[in-house]
């Protein structure tokens, strides 16, 4: 079904040209309309990484080596699926003019969006690659094997696409879906291995990290970018599928739920 | 003339449930698990079935309220259908006082993405892109968010982009209420020209007159029933005769 859908997305060509214009305006929007412009989206993963720096190298001294760049290709991971999931919860309803006068395909709706995500995704990632080759002291530098970010990224966006599709369809029979999602990232957040040591995380919480799509692709990432080694294969593939599994919930769902939403919204 | 589809509804038809308490978070549906909600129904549209052909114009015509917007929402695809199926051979554009566009996109990207939505290339809007602006008189304002326009304005830019981008199949709702009366008169005038040639339409109008020019074929609604499709004439003279019942 889905491969149907993206040929016949591509068949018709301005498909990826739409894809890619909603994109463009949808990260225009995001970036241009604030003071600070795009320079806010390379600040706040910066500043975060400070805060989580000094609180858990700092004092709670749990000594990662290079823990700056261990942060960092975490939480541009972790701000990615948040902003792709917890930023479109309301996306039938903000997105309304696009689909209430033509028979446009939803789901486009959500891979431009998310595509703007990426867009984001790939500044910050340029960022982490310049920190950790030049400025990171514990570097041991990039290897070829960075390049498995591109299918961890995959897998990454096709899990933030399922949750979003599941999230903002239950929305529309379920408003306070908003207020549940928040308290379960917050949760979330401290279930993945963002800024502890990957060890004392194992430790605690044995086999997690085949529970928790999330924390898998955040160890495989630092494998491939960090350790210059292959991911975890195992690992890479049940994570994948999981963004499969929670894909077909999400694509049923948003036919299900989702038809409905031009007169529910 | 053989004649290709372009519409094809089969034992359609369309239920509201209204409900008068708001279950629509998870909270309000745990406590009232044993209480469920008062639904009202609203039957829309009643079962029908019909076929519209490529290139035609057809005419919907009914009272207010006997479903003619839920019926064009319907066959434009914008809401599923409860029963029946619906085969749309073409993408379509809904008009009622102008099309999809976002409040928070200026006049230039709107343009950009509802021609996209109907079915453009981005060349093929750069060529079409100074044509739209100035049917909709809107040439110094093009870089301004449209929720500064009047509603005049946001309208103008509504038809001017359906008329210069159009749709395989379009469903024109009481278009011709757009703007003052010297756009109106624009409006016709684009109307009678080649917009609508070799496109499929189905206008919704009050107006008999308008009607009567244009369409080929009319259907007459009464309470969400389909009672009569085919000749126009005859349509509009059910139509006359209901209103002064």
């Amino acid at each position: 079904m889905i491969i149907g859908i993206l040929t016949d997305w591509f068949r018709r060509s301005n498909k990826s040209e739409r894809l890619w214009l909603l994109a463009k305006i949808e990260f225009k929007l995001r970036y241009y309309e604030n003071k600070l412009g795009l320079l806010w989206a390379l600040i706040k993963p910066l500043m975060d990484i400070a805060i989580y720096y000094v609180v858990f190298q700092t004092i709670m001294k749990q000594n990662v080596p290079a823990f700056a760049s261990y942060l960092f290709i975490g939480l541009i991971l972790w701000n990615f699926f948040v902003e792709s999931t917890t930023g479109t919860v309301q996306i039938l309803y903000a997105k309304k003019y696009l689909y209430e006068y033509s028979n446009m395909n939803k789901l486009e709706i959500y891979v431009s969006t998310l595509l703007s995500n990426a867009i984001g995704f790939f500044f910050n990632f340029i960022m982490f690659l310049l920190f950790y080759n030049l400025l990171e002291k514990g570097s041991t530098g990039s290897t070829l094997y960075t390049l498995w970010i591109v299918p961890l990224f995959v897998n990454m966006y096709i899990l933030s696409l399922a949750i979003a599709l599941i999230l903002s369809n239950i929305y529309i029979i379920a408003k306070d879906i908003t207020q549940i999602w928040m308290v379960f990232t917050s949760f979330l957040f401290f279930l993945s291995p963002i800024f502890y040591k990957l060890d004392t995380f194992k430790a605690a919480l044995p086999s997690f990290d085949y529970l928790n799509p999330l924390a898998g692709i955040i160890i495989n990432a630092r494998k491939a970018t960090m350790e210059g080694a292959n991911p975890d294969f195992k690992l890479f593939l049940f994570d994948f599928a999981y963004s499969i599994f929670f894909l077909m919930m999400g694509m049923l769902l948003l036919n299900k739920l989702g038809s409905k939403a031009a007169e529910k919204l | 003339m053989a004649e290709t589809l372009a519409i094809q509804a089969k034992a359609i038809s369309k239920t509201f449930h209204i409900s008068e308490d708001s279950h629509n978070t998870v909270k309000h549906r745990l406590f009232n698990l044993f209480n469920p909600p008062r639904m009202k129904k609203v039957e829309a549209l009643k079962t029908m079935d019909f076929d519209v052909f490529k290139g035609e114009c057809v005419g919907l015509l009914g009272r207010n309220g006997c479903g003619k917007s839920t019926l064009v929402r319907l066959l434009a695809g914008v809401y599923p259908t409860d029963t029946g199926t619906i085969n749309i051979y073409g993408n379509t554009l809904l008009m009622n006082l102008g099309v999809g566009m976002s409040h928070q996109l200026t006049a230039r990207e709107n343009i950009y993405v509802s021609a996209s939505v109907l079915g453009l290339k981005i060349k093929e809007i750069d060529k079409i892109f100074d044509e739209i602006v100035e049917f909709a008189e809107l040439k110094e304002f093009v870089d301004t968010k449209i929720k500064y326009f009047s509603s005049g304005m946001v309208a103008r830019l509504g038809f001017s982009i359906a008329v210069n981008a159009g749709a395989d199949i379009m469903f024109l709702d009481e278009i011709f209420a757009v703007g003052d009366m010297k756009f109106q008169e624009k409006a016709v005038k684009v109307f009678e020209s080649s917009w609508i040639q070799g496109k499929t339409v189905i206008l919704v109008s009050h107006g008999m007159e308008t009607i009567r020019r244009y369409c080929n074929r009319a259907a007459f609604m009464k309470n969400g029933s389909l009672v009569y499709f085919g000749d126009t004439e005859t349509a509009i003279q059910m139509y006359v005769d209901d209103n002064h019942e």
